[in-house]
């Protein structure tokens, strides 16, 4: 059965880019324009990971991952973050709150994302 | 004066960051093609497509260098200091830069002339000052040029040392070589790419960890660039 990836990404060129990175590679794909979308399917789709922006319209992606994460229905789905924002603190912020994996959007290869996303399935499992 | 360097430093901040989502688009898709996702393509297509990506590349690393002066010129520099192996940081360094140096003909050498102890230091800037220098050595490095890279202490201080047998700096510029967007009229000629912000950065994080920074050069020679950063007070 193929794992169900969702990408929560409010730039509509990169979240085509991903999903159809993912979709090539044997994943099943949905993808959510806004966090507030994107919890919306979240409970519909039960994803087997997510893949969330942080600055995102109506719901911000930080608020996303706290209520991802005080829901026991969601809280062991794992969460990489994919955003622009690299600041130290936010990388901090980011993981203390219990995402898996914290990458910016320009230093890494489009093409190593379903690779990541294998690898975070397993390390997940593994937890 | 200084409020309006401020809100200019804010303003170039909030661009490039504005530049980044687009440009990780264009990436993303040359990248996606260049693998061939999209069918095969024929050997002068995928040579276009990679200078394109490198000229993408070029954007985001300038994007980043204006990051790092508006964060220098608004005195946000943020330095996160934990005790580093600089020896590694230097090899890791120049593991990157052995695809270029190849493909210029160049070499590139490191000795260990003192043992180092771990030095209390932000290892992603000073990595940062270190691929500058290297870069700058190989940018400025006629085909087949030799930099060698040494690190040796003296006193309470480790010296990081850079030398390449390149174009040199012409004396009548040696001043300015520091100052943000400056490029020497002959490093204009001689090589693209270069914002002329990457010394000035480096400047800034080399006297935020408590060091200095200078070289030495001769126009047609070649350079040595050098930064010492303190151990005494970070020895474990």
């Amino acid at each position: 059965m193929k794992n169900k990836i969702l990408v929560i990404e409010d730039d509509k060129f990169l979240l085509k880019l991903y999903t159809n990175k993912l979709k090539t590679n044997g994943f099943e794909v949905f993808g959510s324009l806004t966090g507030e979308e994107g919890m919306n399917k979240i409970s519909v789709e039960k994803p087997d990971l997510i893949i969330l922006d942080l600055i995102l319209p109506r719901k911000s992606g930080f608020e996303v991952l706290s209520e991802l994460k005080i829901n026991p229905k969601t809280k062991n789905i794992p969460v990489i973050i994919l955003t622009n924002l690299g600041q130290k603190s936010d990388v901090k912020k980011g993981l203390e709150m219990g995402a898996i994996s914290y990458l910016a959007k320009t230093e890494f290869s489009v093409n190593q994302l379903p690779e990541i996303v294998r690898e975070n399935l397993i390390k997940a499992k593994k937890k | 004066m200084k409020n309006n360097k401020h809100k200019l430093a804010e303003v170039i901040s909030i661009v490039s960051h504005e530049f980044k989502t687009p440009l990780s688009a264009i990436k993303g898709y040359i990248e996606v093609l260049i693998a061939e996702d999209l069918g095969k393509l024929t050997v002068g297509q995928k040579d276009y497509l990679k200078d394109a990506l490198e000229n993408t590349h070029r954007m985001i690393e300038l994007v980043h260098d204006l990051l790092d002066v508006s964060q220098i010129e608004q005195g946000k520099l943020e330095l996160k200091p934990k005790p580093s192996n600089l020896e590694n940081i230097i090899r890791k360094t120049i593991k990157e830069f052995l695809f270029v140096v190849r493909a210029k003909n160049c070499s590139i050498s490191f000795k260990v002339l003192d043992k180092v102890p771990l030095l209390n230091i932000d290892p992603l800037k000073v990595k940062q000052v270190i691929s500058n220098f290297i870069s700058n050595a190989i940018r400025y490095s006629e085909r087949k040029g030799d930099i060698e890279v040494f690190i040796k202490k003296k006193g309470n201080n480790v010296i990081f040392e850079c030398n390449d047998n390149g174009i040199g700096i012409p004396k009548a510029e040696k001043k300015k070589i520091f100052t943000k967007f400056y490029r020497s009229e002959k490093a204009v000629i001689h090589a693209t790419g270069g914002s002329g912000l990457g010394l000035f950065i480096s400047k800034a994080i080399i006297k935020k960890s408590k060091g200095k920074i200078w070289f030495i050069s001769k126009e047609d020679k070649g350079s040595s660039f050098y930064f010492s950063l303190p151990i005494k007070k970070y020895e474990k």
